[in-house]
């Protein structure tokens, strides 16, 4: 009978309790971001590559003209999903062209804004306690070099010309086996930072950490990384969002993606 | 420190727990009660989400109620809202994902009910709807409670449906998990490393007073 005592116990107050904590949470924190009456403020979609680079222009940028800019960082194809899907972006900064071509033929990106804004390198990276002097291609076959990480080239461009490079090599089908796939180039990284790959292939603008010593691979060995921007068909300021792209473009964001390894088009 | 992250996946897995547990009662009920066509199809869907990965249930759900889809246009020509970017797409994701988490043990517990005793109710008259109040979820709370545990947990850490649904704006849709991947990605390291104390606490938090609760020791 032991079941009948429960019989008052139900619940109730979870879900009142829920409700009030609910209702008390904005008065314990207030959201970041709130916008001050008539700031402007603009929502950047930005490839993974970009995290380091992209950060100190819109530091200055920011200052420089009193426009927000708000940094959603991730994988060039996701990104174009979410952009198609309806994502509030004013801007679209991709690692590979293909994504804004096509996102501006759907009629999501406007497509006179489309532009070139850099190259990426890619470079053969190789952690420092590995220490079995990869300075080559060929010197992944090395067995020291037991995982070699690079990022998932079905939807990453510097995956895509990694395994571009690791073909024109004749390495492709040799490495066939201790190839690893970050899901994006900064995760590749990461699985060479922290010594689980021995080496791998990612973009020169991440390249400069502690752990790993670097190599520029032969740009003739893969398809150029042709990274594009577009200004967002459903952005609210896209005025605003013009600006920012220019100042990528201009001299301080340009000084900024070469001291981070991007390659300038003239 | 900008503890945003912290207030959006507490505001998430509160609004999706509600609507899990309210909704997820009734699927509960129905599928312990109830015999009719296709119920062991309801019953798979609705365990799916435990089964395929939270990327592709997010890619799902961006492509039923994004901009593009029917759905999506209902919600934004009708009811004025879009779910998709916001932190209402986080709660869609948190509450798709953690709905299968509260099913199951308020489904067991509601069918370990049994019968005998509603059958008695129901020999003296008294309606459906009397039943289920007095008898079939007083007797069944436990599970109730487990499942409504478990729900939120599972919301509070939902990752990968949120990435793809609500995307990565911090300020806006950046929850704790993303603003974690986020700082881990950018190697701010001291970032991640809050966040990710914040998070061990609050979960432990949670499940402890929940543990005691259950335990009726509050």
């Amino acid at each position: 009978m032991g079941q009948y005592k429960n019989k008052i116990s139900f619940p109730v107050m979870i879900p009142i309790l829920l409700s009030l904590a609910f209702a008390a949470l904005p008065y314990l924190f207030s959201p970041a971001n709130a916008a001050a009456a008539g700031e402007r403020i603009i929502t950047v979609a930005a490839a993974s590559d970009l995290n380091f680079a992209f950060k100190d222009i819109a530091a200055v940028f920011e200052k420089e003209t009193g426009i927000k800019v708000i940094l959603s960082f991730g994988s060039t194809g996701m990104l174009a999903k979410q952009i198609s899907g309806g994502a509030p972006f004013d801007l679209f900064f991709a690692a590979d062209r293909k994504y804004l071509d096509d996102l501006s033929v759907k009629g999501h990106v406007i497509p006179s804004s489309v532009e070139l804004y850099a190259l990426g390198v890619i470079v053969l990276a190789v952690h420092k306690s590995s220490g079995t002097g990869v300075r080559d291609l060929k010197d992944l076959l090395k067995p020291g070099i037991r995982n070699i990480a690079i990022a998932n080239p079905d939807h990453a461009p510097y995956g895509r010309a990694a395994m571009e490079a690791l073909k024109s090599a004749g390495l492709r089908d040799k490495l066939k086996d201790k190839l690893v796939y970050g899901e994006n180039i900064r995760q590749t990284l990461q699985f060479i930072q922290t010594g689980n790959a021995q080496a791998g292939i990612v973009a020169l603008s991440l390249a400069n950490v502690p752990e790993i010593t670097y190599v520029r691979i032969d740009p003739a060995l893969h398809n150029p990384i042709d990274q594009a921007v577009g200004i967002v068909q459903t952005s609210k300021d896209p005025e605003a969002a013009m600006s920012f792209k220019r100042y990528v473009m201009g001299p301080f964001g340009s000084q900024v993606m070469k001291k981070y390894g991007f390659i300038i088009p003239q | 420190m900008n503890l945003f992250p912290l207030y959006l996946t507490v505001k998430v897995s509160i609004t999706a727990t509600i609507f899990t547990a309210s909704a997820g009662l009734v699927l509960a009920w129905i599928l312990a009660k109830k015999e009719f066509f296709g119920k062991t199809v309801l019953d798979v869907l609705i365990m799916q989400p435990l089964v395929i990965p939270p990327t592709v249930l997010g890619y799902y759900l961006l492509s039923a109620f994004g901009a593009g889809s029917p759905i999506g246009r209902f919600f934004e020509d009708v009811l004025g809202m879009q779910i998709v970017f916001t932190w209402k797409g986080a709660v869609l994701a948190s509450l798709v994902s953690s709905l299968p988490l509260f099913v199951k043990p308020a489904k067991a517990a509601i069918e370990g009910v049994g019968n005998e005793i509603e059958d008695a109710a129901r020999l003296l008259g008294k309606t459906e709807w009397y039943i289920i109040r007095t008898i079939t979820l007083p007797l069944a709370w436990r599970g109730i409670a487990a499942g409504t545990v478990m729900a939120f947990a599972r919301a509070t850490g939902e990752f990968g449906a949120t990435l793809m649904v609500a995307g990565n704006i911090p300020g806006r849709t950046q929850t704790l998990p993303i603003a974690i991947y986020d700082a881990v990605q950018s190697g701010d390291d001291y970032t991640a490393n809050l966040l990710v104390g914040i998070i061990t606490l609050f979960s432990f938090l949670v499940l402890y007073i929940a543990e005691r609760f259950s335990k009726g020791r509050f």
